[in-house]
């Protein structure tokens, strides 16, 4: 027997502020010889050893995760709050009517809706500008949407050199949402209110833009992250 | 008006001669704000006689982000997230603190679905919580494979929020009104299993390190807190309840349905920081005792009451709310001016605040390494005392 039996804990019931609680009072150690206190630390030490060293024995009991090596096989939960991303529908159209829900609902101004009249409706997208630098991924965005045009996904690795490459804009095009777009029957028409946006550009400081002395970001086009949902593109700043 | 600032130099009182018959005075040492025990940044002036602690005089404020002043200037939704970052290791039942306060104050009715759901997913938390304080300990104590194991254990738990909230430390889960997203179709299921697994690891924890010689010996009648001094200094949480005070707010006044679910109040006989480790283990067992009891009755209904955009409305006053979170109690103070969609002021009475000046009792005439044993077994979050 140890010097403390764990199982010797002890049920009451004790009152406080005149209601009773039960309570379980912990265990507390036993009066014992030297030369039994000797044995039983010795003996503590050893059952201790041989647990850790069974670990060592049965290492499939032992969780550890091989990442970066197993990234083909990771797999995060679907509701995982990583990246935020606009949603289209099939055609590619945009799902968001720029209605701002969302900026406002951000708790730290990280998301930037800036609008232009549109020809097809009086107010649509420019560019949805967010800021993974400053976004805390609390979901308020995406659930302050009432058209459900915005997901979190599970894309996790956002490490990049430049600072400006964490400024995204999430829109493909700046343009009408998918409502205005399939109600006009000219495809040559929806296609001309369409003007294509890369992801970093705009307005918004840092946003891929000129700083004192360094120079705009040059994106290659291909390696499009908010587009194929692969991984970061390596923007090379020009 | 004059106000005078007290600075460290005032509080400190001149280093004395020591209480040795060699030609020596006592001194100081700051153990931090950059300290492996402090778990953040926490500073700790001591003055010390050789080994022994004649004095420890706190100072924290290294992670002050200034909460309560952001909280004005955000909306009642938008400030259940910056809860997440005081205690992070209950921040769950930091949003459920601040959500219950507001729901209280501006009358919004949830749904026994609602509250069974905040009750276990917040005693998962607090499994979570505890199990990685037990690693710490045992690393802050000089045995690290206990650390590597309550990681392993937290992990498990961190993946049943995961597939449910899609975040692993930050949740802003818990919403005035409702949860943010129903739990997932699996959550039962995964949890069930979770438990069966974590039952025996806590069994594995008194084998490894609770019958560990050299621990017990570190730990046993260090730091002794009496009620009257715990009551005295605000302690709540494990380590009130270690000095022998039942006051557990699920048991006292019950929120959540802790009403429905049998448990008792671990409490320990003498207030040492073997105690506060005891009660903490044994926390862990009543946990997976009340999450058994109500895994299996969730009962149907929508996850919100309110929806996401509707606008909250906090009648003018001030208004109180409380939660027992994995290190004591949470008090959300509100201020509400009735018009706007912001409080007019937030005070939050975090445990970790209080808890912190018991080391000034309890480290005195102790050795430098006791105030490790000590430090551990208070459990602190620095996030949470700093705000
Ligand atoms: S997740 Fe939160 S912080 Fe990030 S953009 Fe959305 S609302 Fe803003
Ligand atoms: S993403 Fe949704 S909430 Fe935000 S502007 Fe677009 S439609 Fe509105």
């Amino acid at each position: 027997m140890a010097r403390v039996n764990f199982k010797d804990t002890r049920k009451e019931t004790r009152t406080l502020a005149g209601k009773p609680v039960p309570v379980v009072v912990t265990a507390r150690f036993a009066r014992r010889g030297r030369l039994a206190v000797f044995a039983d630390g010795l003996k503590s030490l050893l059952s201790g050893m041989r647990l850790t060293f069974g670990y060592l024995a049965r290492p499939s009991a032992i969780v550890t995760r091989q990442y970066p090596e197993n990234r083909a096989t990771l797999k995060l939960p679907e509701r995982f709050r990583a990246r935020l991303r606009l949603k289209f529908d099939e055609h590619g159209y945009q799902l968001c009517t720029a209605c701002r829900l969302c900026e406002r609902a951000c708790p730290n101004a990280s998301i930037r809706i800036l609008t232009r009249p549109g020809t097809l409706s009086k107010n649509e997208l420019d560019r949805y500008i967010w800021r993974l630098d400053s976004c805390v991924f609390c979901n308020a965005c995406v659930q302050s949407c009432p058209f459900d045009a915005l997901e979190m996904t599970g894309e996790f690795e956002h490490a990049v050199f430049d600072r400006r490459l964490l400024i995204f804009t999430l829109n493909r095009y700046a343009g009408p949402p998918a409502g205005v777009l399939l109600k006009e029957p000219d495809e040559a028409k929806r296609a001309a209110a369409m003007e294509p946006r890369d992801v970093y550009g705009g307005p918004v400081p840092l946003n891929g833009a000129d700083l004192p002395s360094v120079k705009a970001l040059a994106v290659r086009p291909q390696a499009d992250p908010a587009r194929q949902g692969a991984a970061p593109a390596p923007g090379v700043p020009a | 008006m004059t106000v005078t600032v007290k600075t460290l130099n005032d509080i400190i009182a001149p280093p004395g001669a020591a209480a040795s018959a060699l030609a020596t005075e006592e001194y100081f040492i700051n153990m931090g704000p950059q300290h492996p025990i402090a778990h953040g940044s926490l500073r700790l002036v001591v003055r010390l006689d050789g080994e022994t602690v004649r004095e420890v005089i706190p100072v924290p404020g290294y992670v002050h982000r200034g909460l309560e002043k952001m909280a004005e200037h955000l909306s009642w939704r938008q400030i259940i997230h910056l809860t997440d970052r005081m205690d992070y290791l209950s921040a769950l039942m930091n949003n459920w603190a601040v959500a219950r306060t507001i729901e209280q104050a501006a009358g919004l009715a949830t749904n026994p679905r609602i509250e069974t759901i905040r009750t276990l997913m917040a005693e998962l938390q607090r499994l979570q919580s505890h199990v990685l304080w037990w690693g710490v300990l045992g690393m802050d104590l000089g045995a690290f494979t206990p650390f590597l194991y309550g990681f392993r254990e937290r992990e498990v738990i961190g993946e049943i929020f995961e597939e449910t909230i899609g975040a692993r430390l930050t949740m802003n889960y818990i919403q005035p009104g409702g949860l943010m997203d129903d739990i997932h179709p699996d959550f039962v299921r995964k949890t069930k299993q979770v438990l069966a697994y974590l039952k025996p690891k806590i069994d594995e924890y008194d084998t490894l390190l609770s019958g560990n010689v050299i621990l017990q010996e570190r730990l046993r009648n260090i730091g002794v807190l009496p009620a009257a001094r715990a009551i005295a200094l605000g302690c709540t949480g494990p380590v009130l309840r270690a000095s022998g005070v039942p006051y557990d707010l699920r048991k006292c006044e019950p929120y959540g349905v802790y009403a429905q679910a049998d448990f008792d109040v671990p409490v320990g006989a003498k207030g040492d920081c073997w105690d506060r480790y005891c009660v903490r283990i044994e926390e862990m067992r009543q946990s997976i005792r009340i999450v058994e009891q109500l895994i299996d009755g969730i009962p149907d209904g929508p996850h919100a009451t309110v929806k996401f955009g509707a606008r909250i409305k906090v009648p003018e006053g001030i208004h109180y709310g409380q939660i027992e979170t994995a290190r004591g109690i949470l008090g959300v103070t509100i201020a509400a001016d009735g018009k706007s969609d912001a409080p007019y002021r937030l005070r939050l009475r975090s445990p970790n605040f209080s808890n912190l000046w018991a080391v000034t009792e309890l480290a005195r005439g102790w050795r430098i390494a006791d105030i490790i044993a000590i430090q551990s077994t208070l459990d602190l979050v620095v996030p949470d005392i700093d705000r």
